[in-house]
């Protein structure tokens, strides 16, 4: 098992490493030259140099890619002499349009993706799976066409679209809910907490749940002809038991497989979520530094989703091992 | 040998008048088994002989009220119970009363124990679940209670195995943990529906023996379903044979296999492989 992790692991290093690569070769040849954009209206050619020479944009490709790697493990500075601004490692550099580091801003609004993030994850689990269950036992009846109809719903709707219809209606026309405020914390007031976050969760785990509630129903179905169920029924097992056990046990390998795959992606999700909720989180900062071409932070929160991506295919399979029994054998 | 207690005052364990079993057709529902009767008592096997499609399968099911949705049974199934010495009817029993029956008074061991048993759990605790939902019995109990009957059913080093999943047994052994499953709570009747039919030869005959013993230790009353009649004549006393759903010969082992009634029947014999049969000329029959 360690060794099937390290190997796993390695080959996730060797990924992320890639995707910085790609990244900076597509900024390096596609991006405008971010000193104008820093420079702004007012500037000289010599500003430029300037600002070219503290950044190093006037390093050969490699050069600079090699001090982007450098920063990252053992730190870099920007300029040279008594001007020189030290950069500890991992050192992601600074944003180009507020001069913050970046490891700070995204340090900051990390607390806000995750709370959207997790909350979803848990809302779209519990009616996904719960849903999906109820509509294979109920299979044919009212209830199951029901919630197959609002999954085809929830398939098709686009979330920005489902986020401002919610919005109009919760927020501004039956005014049951307040305008999301993600500045309010948890413990300072907890109603007020969980009345922001409610749209983003409901928004972004509709699509999911769908998706999760079809996934569980079919699985569910084919599970239940399986010639163990028999054997649970023949002993008689109370029915919560016969479903936890025969049903939904059997059932969760997929489920599981496609949440971790899911949950890693989430941060495109979370990106229109937050940007139409005007939440500060990781997935607004996102879509403001593609905006502004704010290349350090685009780079930065590139690393990051692939960094989850990767890390959430590796606890994915160690989570097959603990769901399914037979997968122990061949590893 | 008499007729096992199916004749007289005494009610026997299970007796069952009339079953007809239907299934959904094209054309509305389709009759497959068409008017068994039969009866079994305490500590005795019955038989029951057919070829694929002969509704052996089906009947076994009706009797532990496990028929597929859609298929329907009439007639009479009644089981003596200790709150009904004279045998409650179970056709017509509620969801909570069968489910309180199946597993704990009647059990059923399938034919193919890979697919039958849950892969995802320890064997210890799929043996021990019948016995902590119809006595009550704590985990600890319970599991004591399945490394004594996998001892039973004769898997060496019970203690540590209880612990193993399904499939890190062999056939042979999958099938003895079947067993154990269906025996843990001492049922009056179990239902032996083709449990060596996966099976080679050797491992047929331990199993037989195994079932055989278990049988004489606990007087439970057993109906023993196979297509093969050199099976049945190990373990029954009286046998049943079907075909299309319609009982053909009904008697005990020692009238069927000494004398026949019908055609049928003198098939089914002649198609039993024996010891002294002459040897084929060109190289055996398969």
């Amino acid at each position: 098992m360690t060794l099937y992790l390290l190997r796993r692991s390695g080959a996730g290093v060797l990924v992320l490493f890639g995707i910085t690569l790609l990244t900076f070769v597509v900024f390096f040849a596609l991006s405008p030259d971010p000193a104008v954009t820093i420079c702004g209206k007012t500037c000289t050619p010599e500003r430029i140099e300037t600002i070219r020479g503290v950044l190093g944009l006037d390093q050969p490709f490699l050069v600079q890619y090699g001090d982007f790697l450098r920063g990252l493990f053992v730190g870099r500075s920007f300029g040279v002499g008594e001007n020189a601004v030290q950069c500890a490692a991992p050192c992601l550099g600074f944003s180009f349009q507020t001069n913050q580091p970046v490891l700070q801003m995204i340090a900051a609004r990390i607390p806000q993706t995750v709370t959207v993030a997790v909350g979803a994850a848990v809302l779209w689990l519990l009616v996904g799976v719960s849903g999906g269950l109820l509509g294979a036992i109920k299979r044919g009846t009212v209830w199951d066409r029901a919630a197959m109809l609002t999954a085809l719903g929830g398939i098709s709707l686009p979330n920005y679209f489902l986020a401002l219809l919610l919005q109009y209606v919760l927020v501004v026309r039956l005014q049951v809910l307040p305008f999301p405020d993600s500045s309010i914390g948890l413990t300072e007031d907890p109603g007020g907490w969980f009345g922001s976050y409610l749209m983003p969760w409901a928004v972004l785990a509709f699509g999911y749940a769908s998706l999760y509630l079809r996934l569980t129903r079919d699985t569910v179905l084919d599970t239940l002809s399986e010639n163990y169920v028999r054997t649970g029924r023949a002993k008689g097992l109370p029915r919560g038991l016969l479903l936890r056990r025969y049903a939904l046990r059997p059932s969760m390998v997929p489920v599981v497989t496609l949440f971790g795959m899911d949950f890693a992606g989430l941060l495109a999700g979370a990106l229109i979520t937050e940007t139409v909720f005007g939440i500060n989180g990781v997935g607004k900062l996102a879509a403001d530094s593609i905006t502004t071409n704010d290349q350090p932070v685009i780079m930065a929160v590139t690393l990051l989703a692939a960094l989850l991506v990767v890390v959430g295919n590796i606890a994915v399979d160690v989570f097959y091992t603990l769901l399914d029994p037979r997968v122990r054998v061949s590893q | 040998m008499t007729a096992q207690g199916t004749h007289g005052d005494a009610t026997p364990l299970l007796r069952v008048d009339d079953l007809r079993i239907s299934v959904p057709g094209r054309e509305g529902p389709l009759e497959v088994v068409h008017g068994l009767s039969f009866a079994v008592d305490v500590g005795r096997t019955l038989g029951i002989v057919g070829e694929s499609g002969s509704g052996k399968s089906m009947t076994s099911l009706a009797v532990m009220s496990l028929l597929p949705p859609g298929a329907a049974a009439s007639g009479s199934v009644r089981l003596r119970t200790q709150e009904h010495p004279g045998g409650e009817e179970l056709l017509s029993g509620g969801t909570a009363r069968l489910r309180a029956l199946r597993g704990d008074r009647m059990a059923m061991v399938f034919q193919d124990p890979l697919s039958c048993l849950n892969p995802y759990y320890r064997v210890g605790v799929q043996i021990a679940e019948a016995h902590r939902a119809h006595r009550g019995s704590t985990r600890r109990q319970a599991r004591t209670l399945a490394v004594d009957v996998l001892g039973r059913v004769g898997i060496p080093r019970p203690h540590q195995r209880v612990d193993d999943h399904p499939y890190q047994f062999s056939g042979g052994m999958r099938q003895r943990i079947m067993i154990a499953m269906a025996l843990v709570c001492e049922p009056d009747l179990l239902i032996a529906d083709e449990p060596t039919t996966a099976l080679d030869v050797t491992v047929q005959a331990q199993i037989l023996a195994l079932l055989s013993d278990l049988q004489r230790e606990f007087g439970t009353g057993m109906i023993y379903i196979t297509h093969d009649l050199a099976v049945v004549s190990q373990v029954a006393e009286e046998i049943l044979v079907l075909r299309g759903g319609h009982p053909v010969e009904h008697g005990t082992a020692e009238q069927i296999f000494s004398d026949p009634q019908q055609d049928y029947t003198r098939e089914l014999l002649d198609a039993v492989p024996r010891i002294d049969d002459p040897v084929p000329a060109r190289g055996g029959t398969r």
